[in-house]
């Protein structure tokens, strides 16, 4: 077992624990600064959400300290998004996060780990808009 | 419909900046130092300051939407970074359709470096409107 088997597997014990749900508003400004640092001019970004802006709205991996303890820096391994319902402007959006998968992996460069984070975007309808799949990596 | 496979979507051309990601990271609240930061970058052993793995999804989504326009509706857009990519260096996004079923179009995406490399691959799924 290595040495970091026990930083493992208090991150494994968040497997299926949601995260606090986290509220926010859609708002026409931020659309505007969020499309502006992708440099899409579009303008249908005025009114809704862009393909990634949710993970902007609220973060799609979940704040877990004890990570840290393992390797020296975070690295993004990908994103999947899954689109249920359009999100407007004025929108009110309920994020859930929740860890789904911790793995270590052995690549050319040392030892990685592998968490990877599922977040459910709910609307004020209570129409679930979007699931967003992030994997994260310690390295 | 008038999608076929083989089609090729339109290349978006990026020239990503250190303001550029300073201004992701304040749109996105994407604050990791690595960003922004050259000697915090330097110090966990990447070359300065990189592009974060979300705003080459948000090119990748443009180059998806742009091509896509009113035709239709973004279903899936998955992406895995496998390079990492800085600022002053050219990002290419292209795709290609690999699949048409009926209204279901699915699409290979991906977004190179300056050498071609492909840094970021990815899919997305499409439903065109009936």
């Amino acid at each position: 077992m290595s040495a970091t088997a026990p930083v493992i597997e208090r991150i494994r014990a968040r497997i299926g624990m949601s995260g606090p749900p986290l509220e926010a508003t859609v708002e026409a400004g931020h659309l505007k600064r969020f499309a502006e640092a992708i440099g899409d001019p579009n303008p249908r970004w005025k009114g809704e959400a862009s393909p990634t802006f949710l993970v902007a709205l609220a973060s799609p991996s979940m704040h877990l300290p004890e990570a840290e303890e393992y390797g020296r820096g975070w690295l993004n391994g990908g994103n999947r998004f899954e689109y249920l319902e359009p999100v407007k402007v004025g929108d009110r959006i309920t994020a859930t996060g929740r860890v789904v998968e911790v793995n270590e992996k052995t690549g050319s460069s040392g030892n990685l780990l592998f968490i990877i984070f599922e977040t459910e975007y709910v609307n004020q309808h209570g129409r679930k808009v979007a699931r967003v799949r992030a994997t994260a990596i310690r390295r | 419909m008038n999608v076929q496979v083989g089609e090729e979507l339109p290349e978006l051309v990026k020239h990503p900046t250190t303001r550029q990601l300073v201004q992701y990271a304040g749109s996105s609240g994407g604050f990791y130092e690595i960003h922004y930061d050259q000697d915090y970058a330097r110090g966990v052993e990447l070359p300065g300051v990189i592009l974060h793995g979300l705003l080459k999804a948000g090119f990748l989504g443009q180059l998806v939407t742009d091509w896509l326009g009113d035709r239709g509706t973004l279903k899936v857009f998955d992406v895995s970074y496998r390079g990492i990519d800085q600022p002053g260096q050219v990002y290419r996004c292209r795709g290609r359709v690999t699949r048409v079923d009926g209204n279901h179009v699915e699409l290979e995406i991906w977004g190179e470096d300056q050498t071609g490399k492909r840094t970021t691959v990815g899919t997305a799924t499409v439903q065109m409107n009936g």
